[in-house]
């Protein structure tokens, strides 16, 4: 078995090594699938350069385990269980036309065009959340123009390690203008049980019109924190399931990929504020339990808020970060028409961090 | 005790390096240095002696003492009451060592020392834990005596001596016994060798020599001085081993694609492999959160992409021990080490 697996390695080796050296002998090929080649080379084998100054070890980690490490947790948190509540045929084609028109459209022509280097691979991560903020029953397309937007405008911006937002809200927040009606329609009931084939195919054929926040916004009520908990309401593709975004979550802080202190200060601020308000003005106010564990808060707080470039770089400015993030979820959510603020919030933040950060350093080095 | 210092990162655990049991010396007819150790021309009052390698690659102290624990004391003793009188030794552990430390502890309080400590007890007992960089003078100051030296700042400044565990039985023999010293022992290792040897060298003996019997012939390998985070690379193998030589690393140069390196890691581990693309900063925090001085590098790579290096120094750049761990870290494989030097080099 070794053997065997030793032989294809070799000879995939070999192959590999002669398609390299074809393209970087031929500059048309190479202007056109040099990037794209070197992006699906890199995901197959290591690189070869070598640490040429101190330290001459390095430590085995690299950005695309980095990133692999957040696919892995949103394809536990939200993949697998949104199959079993939405069906495979609802989550699939989702995720197929995000990937294709994020990454493999726009992404290649923009290398293409642009000359850039090396496809990114953060363009994985932004197409892996298009699908899972939009309603089980959002149109095909409407997914793929929120991936063009947001590769794109990551893009722009100048890729990763630049994006002064986060480019899968700012998709969001496009499509939220352009369509407005088309991004809160659509709210597939969930499969609940035993799951069937048909179920696990296509999910429940049903359709309500309201989430668990939006009826609360209209009628005051508010659903079970069981099934809120477990998935069981309705709700976009990837937030429902909060049990699994908790452990998944959690796991990403372990690693320490995820910060642990901004979810923490998200998480945290918005129970306290939302205890004083709902004190204060009584049953207009969403009781705490109940914010914490509706809409988007848990998916946001543990895989967008932390998205690491978007956030400051100090340790300090990210508490700051993420209690402002929780005080403008939180008012947005009880004092304003719209039902969920958390998009609102993550980039309003996102753009106060890069002040935030300044401030910060004037503080702590006194320049 | 206030811990001196934040994080750092347990090399030993991530690199194992075993030494053969035997040492090895090496035959070189050629021209020789002498031992000599220049005394500093300041009081004395504190000698270090450090016994907590961090490093794998380094001399482990089993052969230095070769089983003789209270012979090596015997020797620091007559050292100190010969040259630095008044001065006291401060013999430093690892703490994981409990045999060693309770040997000491009992010389100690034995009653067969030679010189014992008429007013108050000279020599002192310290353990630290062997992460990488404690033993950094810098840090090993800051533990055992609560200073703040700087990192460009020579100890003896201080009246502190930071004595290689090798001078002390230097001096002994050579300057008190008067009898030949002219040999040192350097440890070899890495997966450009056939084996990891210690070798007793006479300083003077070309690198080339020394390990021409061990690196493996059928791969490229690339020669380091003094540790991999912040040693230097061997150019030319014809170099000589000096007295102030602390070990060599022989590593495998990986300058070729292997497929499916998450498969094999272990492979990849200890070679020249970067292990990854250079990328952009992301922000992760992995080089505040390991740096031994609680600095934030990505700062200073910050101001250095965007072409103000004269603004690193802002951000308490002298701090910097240079120790290498925020470039061993990065994910992004950026030269934070090089950035650092170079900020610091602008005055």
């Amino acid at each position: 078995m070794k053997d065997i697996f030793k032989k294809i390695e070799q000879t995939l080796d070999k192959n590999l090594n002669k398609a390299e050296s074809f393209i970087q002998s031929h500059p048309k090929v190479n202007f056109l699938f040099g990037a794209l080649f070197e992006a699906t080379d890199g995901l197959i084998r290591s690189t070869k350069d070598t640490a040429k100054s101190p330290p001459f070890i390095r430590s085995s980690m690299d950005v695309k385990q980095y990133m692999g490490g957040i696919l892995a947790a949103l394809f536990f948190g939200w993949v697998l269980p949104a199959i079993y509540f939405y069906g495979f045929m609802c989550v699939v084609p989702r995720l197929i036309v995000s990937f294709v028109v994020g990454v493999f459209i726009v992404d290649v022509i923009w290398v293409i065009l642009a000359r850039e280097e090396r496809i990114n691979e953060g363009g994985f991560v932004t197409c892996l959340f298009i699908p899972a903020f939009l309603p089980p029953q959002a149109p095909l397309w409407l997914i793929g123009v929120g991936a063009g937007i947001s590769i794109l405008f990551r893009n722009i911006l100048g890729g990763v390690g630049h994006n002064l937002v986060n480019p899968a809200l700012f998709g969001r927040l496009m499509l939220t203008i352009c369509f407005p009606t088309m991004v809160v329609s659509g709210w597939q009931e969930p499969s609940i049980g035993i799951p069937t084939i048909k179920s696990l195919m296509h999910g429940v054929d049903a359709v309500t019109h309201a989430t668990p926040l939006i009826a609360f916004k209209e009628t005051g009520e508010t659903a079970s924190l069981i099934s809120l908990m477990f998935g069981a309401n309705t709700g976009s593709l990837g937030e429902t399931c909060r049990i699994t975004l908790i452990i998944t979550g959690i796991w990403l802080c372990v690693k320490r990929i995820a910060n642990w202190r901004i979810p923490v200060a998200y998480l945290g601020s918005v129970f306290v504020l939302s205890s004083i308000f709902s004190l204060m003005v009584g049953k207009t106010a969403a009781p705490p339990i109940f914010q914490l564990l509706s809409g988007g808060l848990i998916f946001a707080a543990f895989f967008m808020a932390t998205d690491p470039i978007t956030t400051t770089y100090s340790q300090a400015g990210k508490w700051i970060f993420g209690i402002g993030c929780g005080i403008i979820t939180v008012v947005i959510r009880n004092f304003t028409s719209i039902p969920e603020g958390i998009m609102y919030a993550i980039l309003l933040m996102n753009l106060l961090s890069v002040p935030i950060q300044s401030i910060i350093l004037k503080i702590k080095y006194r320049t | 005790m206030k811990k001196a210092y934040k994080k750092g990162f347990n090399l030993i655990e991530a690199y194992p390096v075993k030494f053969a049991e035997t040492v090895i010396l090496v035959k070189y007819d050629g021209p020789v240095d002498n031992f000599s150790f220049s005394f500093p021309d300041r009081k004395v009052e504190h000698i270090i002696v450090n016994l907590c390698p961090t490093e794998p690659w380094a001399l482990p102290n089993r052969a230095i003492l070769r089983n003789r624990t209270h012979d090596f004391l015997n020797k620091l003793e007559t050292v100190r009451e010969e040259y630095f009188p008044d001065s006291h030794c401060h013999v430093v552990v690892s703490q994981q060592e409990t045999g060693l430390v309770n040997e000491l502890t009992q010389y100690k309080a034995g009653a067969n020392r030679i010189y014992p400590s008429t007013k108050e007890e000279y020599l002192h007992l310290h353990t630290i834990e062997p992460v990488y960089p404690y033993d950094a003078p810098v840090l090993i100051v800051k533990n055992i005596l609560g200073l703040d030296i700087a990192f460009d700042q020579n100890t003896i400044e201080h009246g502190i001596l930071i004595l290689d565990p090798q001078n002390v039985t230097g001096i002994f023999e050579h300057y008190i016994k008067k009898n030949e010293f002219n040999s040192r022992l350097i440890p070899i290792s890495g997966t450009g060798l056939n084996d990891n040897k210690i070798l007793k060298v006479k300083p003077g003996t070309p690198i080339k020599s020394m390990l021409e019997l061990y690196v493996r012939t059928d791969i490229k390998y690339r020669v380091f001085l003094d540790g991999l985070l912040n040693g230097t690379e061997v150019k030319d193998l014809t170099q000589k081993i000096d007295w102030f030589t602390k070990n060599i690393v022989v590593m495998e140069e990986r300058d070729y694609k292997t497929p499916f390196p998450y498969l094999s890691v272990n492979e990849l581990l200890f070679t020249t492999s970067l292990m990854g693309e250079l990328r952009r900063c992301v922000y992760c925090n992995f080089c505040d959160d390991i740096c031994p001085v609680n600095l934030e590098p990505a700062l200073y790579w910050h101001c250095y992409d965007r072409g103000e290096k004269h603004k690193a120094r802002t951000y308490t750049l002298e701090k910097c021990i240079e120790c290498g761990l925020c470039s061993f870290i990065c994910p992004s494989k950026l030269e934070l080490l090089q950035v650092i030097r170079e900020c610091k080099s602008l005055k």
